[in-house]
């Protein structure tokens, strides 16, 4: 007989928290890994998953900062659902397994904001930092929206998310400490008194759409 | 690119490097806090397993790193299938797509996982592109 593994705790995160090469030119905040992102992960012993960058394979490595606007068209989308079919099998395995899955995108990001996207209807042209003005609007990144269809189409539940405040214009990183602590620590107390709530250990039929 | 701290370095790194089971801790250095420590960044890759998309959307993004100044090795574990690293598809992958093979480090956890540690932090400070090509990109 198979034998049941433990339920972990999985958490998902944007490319470029463990990738800041993969930021847009001008935005890389650290060296290589987002370290207060990790450790606070780590310390609550969640294993970590990285998501595809969406930008970085679509518009490049030296492409210019874009609000949502820009890159809501067919053509990314239809490359973000590319991506989300490429890493949903893992996720649906995480989740089939029981385990508690996580969310960690990057607020104020076109693609892969949660809590805040950029947006800036009339937006283009000529980039001019710092002139540059947008607005943070409370929406999902396209990549997000992208992803998190594609899993909801598979009959997976929605997965608690939230996002690093790195996009947001002036970044704050005690504050955006501060937000992640709050949200591992509201995930804690909801897992102590409900296991597995996002979990779909029983295969076959999803616990719920989103 | 003013205010920009990017490394320009990263590592394919194995999953069981990034998550390693309780069974192995013992024996492999902690290889993301060396990858933090040195300045690099991560391109995490699966674990085993059929990941035939995945693979290719890595290959993609190792592609456009290696092909505008950025500096992409790999870091495996000896006793893993493939050194953990995927390398018989991914090469191809790679190949394919015009893009030059990462160096590869092996970690060996038959050895103190102290020692491969530090032997892991002077490859990773050792490494980087030739200075014109720096020069050209950053």
């Amino acid at each position: 007989m198979e034998q049941q593994k433990p339920p972990r705790k999985v958490a998902l995160v944007a490319n470029c928290l463990l990738n800041q090469n993969a930021k847009v030119c001008e935005g890389a905040r650290y060296r290589g890994v987002v370290s207060p992102v990790v450790e606070a992960l780590r310390s609550r012993g969640y294993v970590l998953q990285q998501l595809p960058c969406p930008e970085l394979a679509f518009a490049g490595v030296r492409r210019w900062w874009a609000v949502y606007e820009q890159y809501d068209t067919p053509a990314y989308r239809a490359h973000c659902r590319r991506l989300a079919q490429a890493i949903a099998p893992l996720i649906e395995r995480f989740l089939r397994d029981g385990d508690e899955v996580i969310l960690i995108g990057l607020d104020g990001s076109p693609s892969s904001g949660v809590r805040f996207t950029s947006s800036k209807p009339d937006w283009g042209g000529r980039p001019n930092r710092p002139e540059d003005d947008w607005e943070i609007v409370p929406r999902r990144g396209i990549w997000i929206e992208e992803l998190e269809a594609e899993l909801a189409q598979r009959g997976l539940p929605p997965i608690p998310a939230t996002g690093w405040a790195l996009d947001m214009g002036r970044f704050d990183e005690a504050g955006s400490r501060r937000d992640l602590d709050e949200f591992l620590d509201s995930r804690e107390q909801s897992q102590s008194t409900s296991s597995g709530e996002n979990s779909v250990r029983t295969s076959g039929e999803g616990s719920g759409t989103p | 690119m003013i205010g920009d701290i990017r490394g320009w370095r990263m590592a394919l790194v194995p999953d069981t490097l990034i998550n390693t089971p309780q069974r192995l801790r013992a024996a492999l250095p902690d290889v993301l806090s060396v990858l933090e420590a040195s300045g690099y960044g991560v391109l995490q890759l699966p674990p085993p397993g059929e990941h035939g998309l995945l693979l290719a959307v890595i290959a993609d993004q190792v592609q456009e790193y290696s092909h505008h100044g950025y500096a992409v090795v790999a870091i495996g574990v000896r006793g893993e299938a493939g050194d953990g690293l995927h390398w018989r598809r991914i090469a191809p992958l790679l190949r394919h797509r015009g893009a030059a093979l990462p160096p590869r480090h092996i970690i060996r956890p038959d050895v103190d996982a102290a020692v491969e540690g530090q032997r892991l932090t002077r490859w990773l400070a050792a490494y980087d592109l030739p200075v014109e090509e720096q020069h050209r990109w950053r």
